[in-house]
């Protein structure tokens, strides 16, 4: 708003203090600003149209001239624009839309109202938040260089001025000779920010002690880092902090002209930047004797077309010249022969945004902040699946912990931490032991990364690591400018091994052979774009080399994220590789009987899995980021139910002729049961060995019948003895046979599935008292009829799946109340999420932090337990907080039952002794991890006796594996080649038109239906009742169909 | 393609840099604004008066992805392929927008209505999965929105 087109010139320092004196003078600050977010994010969100609306509205409702609008520039939280933030009073409203700004106009600026749903809403705490600072994102931040974003105009110069601006060049010109500015900026520790972090004032005193007069000053603006954005919000929002940078540099150095090279695809940055040079030009800022002073500075914009490679300080320089953007060696540096061979100073954007706070505040007060190598503040580009987008400021030394989880509020859906990319296409990523890492140049540099220009992509379980270094390394590849053969041709031929591994036709010498590629490249290429880029490569495959091997060997992606290995989310998902997507759209199409068939050809417990089943499969369902994951758990169950009531079953499959080899299984556990089947199918002749008098291990005497009816046990069991399995209870290894004596008997092969049975003990005293039941045994015994006297008051030790069981069952058997005592917070029970709401349901209490040091006894009988109070403490390896007793913070439980269920593990003294097994320190069998091969030839082990406590469905998988080892070890085939999983031949299944999947309309998820909390308690009966046909219909029909991208 | 173009447009870019250091980049920055693309014949025009030899021309033309040598669709649609657009999904929007348009990467519809690019980044990370048709951004992205975006255009 110039004052009546009088051009107005700054000559002296005093004019510019009069100015900013006249400025204030002519502000209100107490007039009502509506201040709108101006950066290109909000601006996609339609913040334009929303400022638009403002001005309407303000005259519509009269309130010209009493309340301005203000486009200013980035306020760095993107994930929630528009942002609009009223002044003085610092309201903050989010996500704007224009319906919004009449309300807003006639609620808070006519009547100081709070419209409540545009305020920000902390997800963790559920409060409301009103001001501006007090949102969390904020909080957690130090905006130093963002200080002014939120509250200039970038378009007007004099908001600039108000705030102070200008003052530190004028200090500089007045009253410090050059030398004291180089001392001040090296003093400070200030280092570059562009990604190499060499020390700023050390680089300014080499330009300046170069031999000649023509020197040049130039800012990097070629910010080229895929996801990173934080240059382009400091040139939107607030150029003339650049530029006074510079110009200061300039002075220091002795430079009179200078450029500021944008990449192209920053538009409004660009215009940005005009309109401050044009109006520091107007006003003596820039140009000839800048504020009086003998002092001159010329400045150009020079814009960048389109080659990342750019941002290379020698390739930028070319650049500048007219010439292809190509580096050139060094020495000799830019400092000594630079732009046009003359001494020239590059420093990054945010580096010379840094240089007004250290002259204004010295070099002194800058140091303080940051760590002894780091100095400073720096802005990170948080994105990726991150629940709060934006830029983030904090000082040198904040976590990443900090960042990702105080700041960014974590990772959306709950989902977890997989690892965060630092330093973009040159750097590396760092998984979860590094959350608790210091940021700052030397501690990246260690852990592999580095700080480079600010990018931080955090990335969550659904994100495949060998897919990202393929990613990045395509993008280097693209970029190479082309001069050096290791960057020209390295980087071609990595990226063909990456792609082949990512396509599943990697090899075994791959990842040997790109890790001695990389570092090949990495010593001989000619500049920083060579030297770094196989640095994404190195990282993932030193952090996360299984992954690599599993796209290798098994052609499998973990992540679900390479499509020529993907067939669906779901199905990729499962251990078993259960053809979910399939049975779903069976189901759809009323064809139950079918999906039924479809769901054995991988496994054969249907009803069992669409009851307890963990469901791995509906976390990566596509359809949860719409809405809800389809519930692809209970649809199993529909289908099982379907034909439970129908009386009848569907016929066995067998995939081959009956042969004459006989195995023996030991265990009847879903490890058991599932390796029988998958044997029986292919011909052999099967005989499970069971120890309890009741064939299903933990499926029959684990989980209680309220969660698993034995009808549908014995349907599923039933099932799977039509394929020539005989199952002998009562018998048990060691007592009644040995492995030899089976041997001796015919069988060919031994399948030892013996799972594990055994509560591990608390070790605290009075463990031995009346009234102290072991969780395993505990179950046990109720599911096999005993009438177990648990007491009245009852606690139940533990947070997994067992402790539930066993809360749940002992309210069934008569306890009044019963309590859960969990050593460390909810969030990390590993119980399923569903049990616990059951729990809760049913009114089982739930104690987390405390921790059991005593049971009391009274004549050897339970008479409470003392406990005591925990709280988080470090973090430990597995980069979970431990629990640390809070002294003084003891009580006593009032109970008379105890039942601990802190874990069990496999009983082993079954095995002869010293016969050359192997146990692991964990207590469980050791076997070779692709066969399952003990280290007797023709015996196999799996389930939980081998990996220790786990799921059903990881059980049958286990029992899967063996049965294809069993089958190649009896046809004399190689046990190890080639055991990547083959898809069976898919019956036909319905094809997308024949579906109504609606894609953008949001329908909730089915909801289970289940008996009255009330009355479950008294009862052992199913509390869950199944879907019924109509819910099962629509359910199934929400059903995405991911199979048919392809 | 054999039509003689209006040099004369050129002329006030030509001049207000001539003389200049480095002056061939914005020149040829300016002369795409006018003109859409950089024809063999303009790119000679600019030779001559440069007095910068072809060979050089070329290599600078074809080193950097701004500068088009063929003629381009009157909307001109890119798709993200940053990081984190990749990590949200970006790739499925490509398929989208290939599928929707019937063209690849950096071709052109039959009818000159659309040019389809991707760009490693385009800083609105927020909004990922995002798209640019001209200047105008389009965010949060899926598939199905992919064409009611594009609809808008035809």
């Amino acid at each position: 708003m110039p004052e009546g087109g009088r051009t107005l010139k700054l000559r002296s320092d005093q004019d510019l203090v009069f100015f900013r004196e006249d400025i204030f003078k002519a502000r209100d600050p107490k007039k009502t600003c509506v201040t709108i977010c101006g950066g290109t994010g909000c601006r996609a969100w339609g913040g334009e149209e929303v400022r638009l609306a403002f001005i309407e509205e303000i005259r519509n409702q009269g309130l010209e001239g009493k309340a301005d609008v203000m486009r200013t520039g980035c306020h760095g939280f993107c994930e929630r624009g528009p942002v609009v933030v009223i002044l003085p009073e610092e309201i903050f409203y989010q996500q704007v839309a224009v319906g919004d700004v009449p309300e807003i106009v006639s609620e808070t600026l006519l009547q100081k109202r709070l419209v409540q749903r545009l305020l920000y809403t902390d997800p963790a705490t559920g409060r409301v938040i009103t001001y501006d600072h007090e949102v969390p994102f904020y909080k957690g931040q130090m905006r130093k260089v963002f200080s002014d974003n939120g509250r200039i105009d970038p378009t007007e110069v004099r908001d600039y001025i108000g705030r102070g601006g200008y003052s530190a060049l004028s200090k500089v010109l007045f009253s410090m000779t050059p030398e004291d500015v180089i001392d001040e900026v090296e003093k400070s520790g200030l280092r570059g920010r562009g990604g190499a972090g060499f020390p700023t004032g050390r680089k300014w005193r080499f330009t300046r002690s170069s031999p000649g007069e023509l020197k040049y000053i130039v800012c990097n603006a070629d910010e080229g880092d895929p996801g990173a954005f934080m240059d382009r919000s400091v040139l939107e929002g607030n150029p003339h902090l650049v530029l006074e940078g510079m110009l200061i540099a300039a002075y220091a150095i002795g430079s009179h002209s200078g450029y500021v090279y944008v990449r192209a695809e920053y538009p409004l940055a660009v215009q940005h930047l005009k309109i401050a040079i044009a109006q520091a030009e107007e006003m003596g800022l820039l140009g000839d004797h800048i504020l009086g002073s003998d002092f001159s500075f010329h400045l150009k914009i020079k814009e960048g077309a389109g080659a990342f490679v750019c941002g290379e300080e020698t390739a930028l320089l070319a650049s500048i010249e007219g010439k292809r953007g190509m580096p050139r060696a060094r020495p000799p540096f830019p400092a000594i022969a630079g732009l046009w061979g003359k001494p020239t100073n590059i420093n990054n954007v945010e580096t010379y945004a840094n240089i007004r706070s250290i002259i204004l505040e010295g070099s002194a007060a800058y140091a303080s902040i940051g760590t002894p190598g780091s100095k400073g503040t720096k802005i990170f580009s948080l994105t990726g699946k991150i629940n709060n987008t934006g830029l983030v400021e904090v000082p040198m030394g904040t976590t990443l912990r900090e960042v990702i989880y105080n700041i960014g509020g974590g990772i959306p859906r709950g989902r977890l931490f997989k690892a965060a990319q630092m330093g973009g296409p040159s750097g590396g990523c760092l998984p979860s032991q590094y959350l608790d890492l210091p940021i700052d140049y030397e501690s990246l540099t260690q852990a592999g990364s580095m700080m480079g220009s600010g990018g931080m992509i955090v990335m969550d379980e659904k994100t495949c690591m060998v897919d990202i270094a393929r990613f990045f390394l395509a993008f280097t590849q693209d970029e190479s400018c082309g001069k050096c053969v290791p960057c020209r041709i390295g980087t071609k031929r990595m990226l063909e091994i990456l792609t082949r591994i990512t396509r599943g036709e990697g090899r075994e010498e791959d990842i040997d052979t790109l890790a001695d590629m990389g570092k090949t490249i990495k010593d001989s290429a000619l500049c920083g774009l060579g030297q770094t880029c196989p640095n994404p490569v190195l990282s993932t495959i030193n952090q996360f080399r299984h992954e690599y091997e599993a796209h290798i060997r098994e052609r499998f992606c973990p992540a679900g994220a390479c499509d020529s290995l993907v067939f669906a989310p779901c199905e990729n998902t499962c251990p078993v590789r259960c053809d979910a997507v399939g049975y779903t759209a069976l189901i759809s199409g009323g064809r139950y009987e079918e999906a039924l068939s479809l769901i054995r050809l991988t496994m054969p417990l249907a009803g069992i899995c669409g009851r307890v089943c963990n469901h791995p499969c509906e976390n990566m369902c596509k359809r949860g980021e719409i809405d809800e994951p389809i519930a692809i758990s209970s649809l199993k169950r529909f289908a099982s139910d379907w034909e439970l009531r129908q009386g009848k079953m569907t016929p066995p499959t067998f995939l081959e002729k009956p042969k004459t080899d006989c195995v023996a299984v030991i265990g009847a556990g879903p490890a058991g049961l599932n390796a029988a089947y998958q044997l029986g199918r292919r011909g052999y002749s099967v005989t499970i060995f069971e120890a309890l008098p009741v064939a299903g291990g933990m499926l029959a005497v684990g989980i209680p019948d309220y969660r698993l009816p034995r009808e549908v046990l014995e349907n599923d069991i039933r099932f799977i003895c039509q394929h020539h399995i005989e199952i002998q209870t009562g018998k048990a290894l060691g007592r009644d046979f040995t492995i030899g004596d089976l041997f001796k008997q015919g069988y060919k092969a031994i399948f030892l599935a013996l799972g594990a049975h055994l509560t591990q003990k608390m070790n605290i005293s009075g463990e031995e008292a009346k009234g102290v039941f072991q969780g395993v045994d505990f179950l046990r015994r109720v599911n096999l009829g005993e009438k177990i006297d648990v007491g009245e008051k009852v606690a139940v030790i533990g947070g997994g799946n067992v402790a539930f069981d066993a809360a749940r069952t002992a309210f069934r058997l008569g306890a009044k109340e019963v309590s859960i005592v969990y050593r460390r917070t909810r969030d990390e029970m590993p119980a399923n999420a569903e049990e616990i709401e059951e729990a809760e349901h049913e009114k089982v209490r739930l104690l987390y932090l405390v921790a059991p040091t005593r049971i009391l006894m009274e004549n050897g009988k339970v008479k409470g337990l003392e406990c005591q109070r925990m709280e988080l403490g470090d973090f430990d390896a597995s980069g979970r907080r431990r629990p640390v007793p809070i002294k003084g913070l003891e009580f006593v439980m009032e109970v008379d039952g105890v039942i601990p269920a802190i874990g069990y593990i496999p009983d082993l003294s079954c095995l002869p002794q010293n016969d050359g097994f192997k146990t692991t320190k964990a207590g469980t069998l050791s076997v070779d991890p692709i066969t399952l091969e003990t280290h007797l030839p023709g015996v196999f082990a799996g389930g939980d006796l081998v990996s220790g406590p786990s799921t059903v469905v990881e059980a049958m998988a286990s029992g899967f594996r063996a049965a294809l080892s069993i089958d190649r070890y009896l046809k004399g085939r190689d046990l190890y080649q080639d055991r990547a999983y083959q898809a069976l031949q898919r019956a036909e299944v319905p094809k997308a038109e024949e579906m109504e999947t609606e894609l953008e309309v949001t329908k909730p998820r089915a909801k289970m239906p289940a008996m009255a909390a009330d009355r479950r308690v008294c009862t052992f009966e199913e509390v869950n009742l199944g879907f019924d046909e109509e819910t099962a219909l629509r359910e199934a029909k929400r059903c995405l169909r991911c199979d048919l991208e392809h | 393609m054999l039509e003689s173009i209006d040099l004369s447009r050129l002329e006030e870019a030509l001049q207000k840099h001539m003389g200049e250091e480095g002056a061939l980049i914005p020149i040829l920055q300016e002369a795409q604004e006018i003109y859409g693309y950089l024809s063999e014949e303009l790119l000679n025009h600019i030779g001559k008066r440069l007095h910068v030899p072809r060979s050089r021309i070329f290599g600078v033309v074809t080193f950097y992805a701004q500068f088009y040598t063929t003629p381009r669709g009157r909307h001109t649609v890119r798709v993200c392929r940053g990081t984190a657009c990749h990590v949200r999904g970006g790739k499925h929007i490509l398929k989208a927008v290939q599928q929707h348009l019937g063209i690849g990467e950096n071709e052109t519809t039959a009818d000159f209505k659309f040019t389809f690019e991707t760009v490693a980044c385009l800083g609105a990370c927020a909004l990922s999965p995002v798209l640019l048709v001209d200047k105008n951004y389009y965010g949060k992205l899926t598939p199905a929105k992919v064409d009611h975006v594009l609809k808008q255009y035809a």
